[in-house]
Order: structure tokens, then sequence, then C-alpha cells
């Protein structure tokens, strides 16, 4: 993906891709459902066939249970997450020029002041959480706001009210259920088809359909929840870029955003109440270091160098 | 049958004139709520003004020129009314503020002292929320302007009372280099 040189067609571009990574993990959740059902159907009358509408039933279940079980995890997770990261909401007496800035982003992005939370910890990082425009919660660790200048915080806020009016928040939570139900269905795949089972059909029907399928199977069943996790990640990296670029829009001043990156690759650091779960949601990946390089492919976040390098670009 | 016809017509022109009409009150409603959000943060400016010259008065008693400029940019501030006389008067209000401040880098006692560093805080972030503030007020009066003086709301927008609003721009005025003194 070539590097773009305005926030609006940045966003346009993170739009885009990211539903197209949406429909391919909606796509990969139908054809689990469809293999199953097929297979399940095969079981039971002896002979698999190739057009199986238990299969096509397994599908449409495979979508209906993602969509409720999305509906749960809207509700409910936005509290649990922050009863995980214990932040403690503060006014503005208690950090004045915190409260200040998220007040002023919320004039400039249109976004209903959302709830703004201190973590007490000596790593720099910030994280947002909300199911709706207008129910927000903007939360930093105690050593951002004692490291960074005024105009760095700024960035680093309206990056944070950029995953909001965005409704990034929303968004992974659905990605990630998508993923889970995938990965939970793959994994009673396999349980349930055993060698032995897959042994005996190969030898009754020799070289026929069915023992395709059970191989097809097979192979999604192990590739499917390593593809879906792939995919879950390039859509938080696609919506990294895209809360940089609106952050740039907020405040019309990327060096902020720029030099506040800066100091977080420099002095990032794992702390207490962190968990995989909730990794996704901070402006730099909380747990893993950055001495350690993480497979690109299975990383939360963008590179910090790059995501530099494109508010750089923008700049010009 | 002409009858009918020209019955259409009126009613026609009538359906357009109450849509236009409705249009433009939406319009010049949301640049008027878009103002008021501007001027409470001009009136916080305008009341924090005398508190911060207040307290660096004794220590900056050198620089009685800069303060009585902003003091006096503070005043012909708040006299001004309306978005075309408050910009220009505001911008010269910003850059004494931005004066003072570069002044007070000189005088250590200042930025060690509680209430200077609040007050500072405070027009800082006042003076960024009316700009932020100020780009969605000229968005709506230029969405606004527009809507009334395109073709055909022209030939009635004025009749019907609607006339244009000011677009609220704070022109940055000769730029004055602060002294710095080199010791």
């Amino acid at each position: 993906m070539a590097a773009t040189t305005d926030f609006v067609a940045a966003q346009k571009q993170n739009r885009r891709n990211t539903m197209v990574l949406l429909a391919g993990l909606t796509a990969l959740a139908a054809l689990v459902g469809y293999l199953i059902g097929a297979l399940l159907e095969g079981e039971a009358s002896g002979a698999l066939p190739l057009v199986s509408s238990a299969g096509l039933f397994a599908a449409a279940l495979m979508g209906a249970v993602s969509v409720g079980w999305s509906a749960i995890s809207l509700a409910m997770g936005d509290k649990m997450v922050l009863a995980m990261s214990g932040a403690k909401e503060i006014d503005k007496a208690v950090a004045p020029q915190l409260y200040n800035v998220v007040e002023e982003i919320s004039i400039a992005s249109g976004v209903p002041m959302p709830k703004v939370m201190v973590l007490e910890t000596e790593a720099l990082n910030a994280f947002a959480t909300g199911n709706r425009v207008g129910n927000g919660t903007i939360a930093v660790t105690r050593g951002l706001l004692d490291t960074l200048s005024r105009d760095e915080l700024q960035g680093v806020v309206a990056h944070e009210m950029a995953h909001l009016a965005n409704l990034d928040t929303r968004y992974m939570v659905v990605v990630g259920v998508t993923v889970g139900l995938i990965a939970l269905v793959c994994d009673m795949a396999l349980r349930t088809l055993n060698w032995g089972s897959v042994q005996r059909r190969s030898d009754s029907k020799g070289s026929s359909g069915g023992g395709i399928l059970v191989v097809v199977l097979l192979v999604v069943a192990i590739l499917a929840p390593l593809a879906a996790k792939a995919v879950q990640m390039a859509v938080s990296r696609q919506r990294e870029y895209l809360a940089d670029a609106t952050s740039v829009q907020f405040t019309r001043n990327p060096t902020g955003l720029i030099s506040a990156l800066g100091k977080l690759a420099e002095k990032a650091a794992p702390f207490p109440g962190v968990s995989r779960a909730t990794q996704h949601l901070f402006i730099v990946n909380p747990v893993q270091t950055f001495t350690a390089k993480t497979p690109a492919l299975l990383a939360t976040h963008p590179d910090i160098e790059d995501r530099i390098a494109r508010l750089r670009n923008l700049g010009r | 049958m002409s009858f009918w016809i020209v019955l259409g017509i009126l009613v026609a022109v009538g359906l357009w004139l109450i849509a236009l009409y409705n249009g433009l009150v939406g319009a010049r409603n949301q640049s008027q709520t878009a103002w008021s959000q501007i001027d409470v943060q001009l009136k916080r400016r305008h009341d924090l003004i005398p508190n911060l010259v207040q307290v660096v008065k004794d220590a900056m008693g050198y620089e009685q020129e800069t303060l009585t400029k902003i003091v006096q940019a503070r005043n012909a501030a708040a006299a001004a009314s309306g978005p075309a006389q408050a910009g220009p008067a505001e911008a010269a209000l910003s850059q004494a503020t931005r004066g003072l401040f570069a002044l007070m880098e000189n005088y250590p006692q200042l930025k060690a002292n509680d209430n200077v560093k609040q007050l500072q805080e405070e027009l800082t972030t006042t003076e960024n929320k009316i700009s932020f503030a100020r780009q969605f007020y000229n968005d709506s009066v230029n969405s606004y302007n527009t809507r009334r003086q395109t073709f055909p709301a022209v030939l009635a927008a004025a009749s019907l009372g609607f006339g244009p609003i000011e677009l609220f721009n704070m022109p940055e005025a000769e730029r004055e280099v602060p002294k710095v003194a080199l010791r």
C-alpha cells in the first residue's frame, strides 16, 4: 500500500481496506460452518453430498451466532475492559491539563465529551473504549501525563478520540468475536474428527468426493483460526493508521503526535493489568516490547517507525 | 384546464418556498449555535487575562509596556461585537498574550508559581478551543451563505429576511518580534 499524502484520502483508503477484511472474515466463518454441516450430513446419510442443505444451515447459524455474541460483547465489553485495566475516572481539578486537552479535541472532532480516566502506572500508554458515539472513555497512564508536553498529549488524545469518532472500539469488538467464534468451531471440528474416522472413510469410499471433503475440512480447521487471527491483526493495524491520520485532522498539527510516538517507542513498557485481550485498544502495544521484533503478520500495531514516517508524509 | 395548471404551479412554488425557508432557518440556527460556543470561550478569555496581569504585575515591573498593551488589547476585544469586528481584535489579543508568555520565560519565579501555571494553562486551552470552534463556525456559515446565494434560492432568500452571516477570521496582525534579553 502506497503512503498517502493527505488525511482524507488516508481515511477513505483505510475504510475500504477494513470493509474488504471484514467481508473476508465473514466468508471464512461461513465456509467453516458449511464444511462442518456438510460433513455431519454425510455422517448421517453415509454419502457426502457436494451441495449440502445442512451445510448452508450451519453457515447461516455461524452468522447468527456471530451477530448475537457481538451484541452481548458490545453491551458488556466496555465495563469489563475498564474494570480490568483499573483506570480511575478523574475530574478537572485532578488533572486540569489532560481534562482541558480532551475538551479541546472534543470541540475539534464534534464528538461529545468522553469520560477521562488515569491509569496509575509509570508506563507510557493510552487507550479508548466505548460502544457508541457519546458514550466513550479515554484513559491515559500517569507516566504519559508526566512525560509528554502539552502538544504531544494533544496528539495522543486526538488519536484516541479518532478511535471513538471512527467507532473503531465497537468495530474491533465485532471482529474479535468473529475470530473467537471461528477458533472455537474449528477446535470443535478437529476434536470430533479424529484420524481413525478419516482412515475408515477413505478405505470404504476410495477416492470419492467424501474423502476430499474430509481433507478439506481438516486443512480449513487448522488454517482458518490462523488466517482469521492474521486478518484481525491486519484490521487492527489499519485502524491505527486511520486514527493517526484522523488525529492530525483534528489537531492540524502532526508534529505533536510524531514526537509523542517517538517518546512512546523509547519508553513503552509492559505494565500490570494489561492482558492480550485488550492490547489492541492501546495507542502502542502494551504487551510486546519494541526491541523484540514481532512477526509483522501477527502484530496488533504497525511499526512505530512506519507510523511516524506516514505522519511526516501528511505534514508535507 | 388552465386554472388547474396555474393552481399547480402556485402550489409547487409554495412548497418550494416552505422547503427553502425551513432549510435556511436550520442552517442559520446552526451558525448561531456555533457562534455562541465561540462567544463563551471569548468571554472566558476576557475574564482570565486581567487575573493573569494582576498576578504577574509585581514580578514584571519593568515590562509595563507589554502589560499595558495586553490590557488594551483585551479591552478592545471585549468591546468588539459580532464576528467581523471581533476577529481582528481577538487576533491582536492572541498575539499580545503570546508576547507576554514569551517574556514570562525570563522570570523563573513566575514559572514556578502554581497560580501563574494554572492561568497560563487555562488561557492556552481557551485559545485552542476558540480556534477549533472557529473551524466549525466558519464551515456552518459557509454552508448557510452558499445555500442562500445559489440559484434559485437567491431570488427569494433576501426578501424572506435571510441576510448574509459574517465569517470569523483571525488574521495574523503584523508580527512584532518579541524582545529577547540575552544575558
